[in-house]
């Protein structure tokens, strides 16, 4: 992966307390925080929370991608800006994620590492289910951010997850 | 030696975190992923305005003890660390200075600047934070809130009193109970929070 050709700005201001990545305010959080939250989001009655978790990642990066590649123009070539959004996604600590597979209609991504599998894994144990909701909302955002499209236009559903046994995490995306 | 938290925020703060062969963040005990604050902000803040009132009550209590699960073992993580022992140890003289530095540890992590306004020792803990993001952003979208949104700091409050004062870890977790006494979101001009024994 050569990490030297996108930048993803990361300052610190220590008077402050404050992390900004490309310009953005964030913030670094543990996986006992991490999955606590999914884990709260999956547990609740009466409301979509998973589903409001895998839209408001969507948003979020429909909006942090777009802006990105407002600040880079030099990325003019699809392949070129999913090979960011890639960077982008391993400079935040999520892992490892192909996305070389996906076009405008939508197509198939693969994670080799995944890092809610392994918070998950260390918080909670093995489960039988998909856990990596967080890369479902993501390739949606930046997909959309890439192709000029609304929020909402693409479903990515991940169909297999190194959680429950795969060797890689496999995303199919399609056209809503 | 008092505590100098300046420079345990410049040692923390600097440099990158090692990520195994996979891109994966792995420190003091704990998996570690950078996220934008909006996302933590959406997401909790649209869940608890589309829940039922004890939907979103018992979510912002798993919040509270995801979140000191996260502070009590990554600050006992970062504590047992070597690094730790180098530099901060060497500050550390009575149990009061270790919450000190705990504190000023918790300033690397992008989430606002916390500082202490009282300690009892082994009693009370009370903290202070003037820029907590959630709060401004729940009266932006929301308008004023009826009680303090500072999930974070409420348990990270609690999370310093537990390690010190509670019994050793890991069994000293919810020792102390923390409440949020002003916020921003509710019109205060900064977020406070005071840890107390847990009596129950």
């Amino acid at each position: 992966m050569n990490l030297s050709k996108y930048i993803f700005n990361k300052k610190f201001f220590p008077e402050e307390n404050l992390i900004s990545i490309c310009g953005v305010l964030a913030s670094l959080h543990c996986h006992h925080f991490n999955c606590g939250l999914l884990k709260a989001l999956e547990e609740l009655n009466g409301i979509d929370g998973l589903g409001l978790f895998i839209k408001t990642t969507e948003e979020v990066y429909l909006q942090a991608f777009s802006d990105y590649l407002k600040q880079h123009r030099e990325l003019k070539t699809i392949a070129d800006k999913l090979q960011a959004a890639s960077e982008m996604y391993y400079a935040f600590g999520f892992g490892e994620l192909d996305l070389s597979g996906l076009n405008e209609q939508g197509g198939i991504a693969k994670a080799i590492s995944s890092y809610y599998v392994t918070a998950w894994l260390a918080k909670y144990g093995r489960r039988h289910s998909p856990v990596c909701y967080f890369t479902c909302g993501f390739i949606a955002g930046i997909l959309e951010s890439i192709f000029n499209k609304p929020k909402g236009h693409y479903r990515v559903k991940e169909v297999e997850c190194l959680m429950t046994g795969s060797d890689f995490c496999k995303f199919k995306v399609e056209e809503i | 030696m008092a505590v100098d938290a300046k420079k345990i925020i410049s040692v923390y703060s600097a440099g990158e975190l090692p990520r195994d062969k996979k891109g994966i963040i792995g420190v003091f005990g704990i998996y570690a992923a950078y996220n934008y604050n909006e996302f933590f902000y959406k997401i909790v803040s649209r869940t608890l305005t589309q829940a039922s009132k004890e939907e979103a009550e018992r979510l912002e209590s798993q919040l509270y003890k995801a979140v000191l699960d996260c502070a009590y073992y990554t600050f006992h993580g970062a504590s047992a660390s070597m690094l730790w022992r180098e530099i901060v140890s060497p500050m550390i003289e009575t149990p009061e200075d270790e919450i000190y530095a705990l504190v000023a540890f918790t300033n690397v992590f992008g989430i606002g600047y916390l500082k202490v306004i009282e300690l009892v020792p082994g009693e009370k803990l009370v903290t202070r934070v003037h820029n907590a993001y959630d709060p401004g952003r729940y009266l932006e979208e929301y308008g004023p809130q009826p009680r303090g949104r500072c999930y974070m700091f409420r348990a990270c409050t609690a999370s310093y009193m537990d390690l010190v004062y509670g019994a050793p870890f890991p069994k000293g977790i919810g020792t102390f109970k923390c409440k949020e006494v002003k916020c921003r979101s509710m019109g205060d001009k900064y977020c406070e929070f005071i840890a107390t024994k847990n009596l129950k």
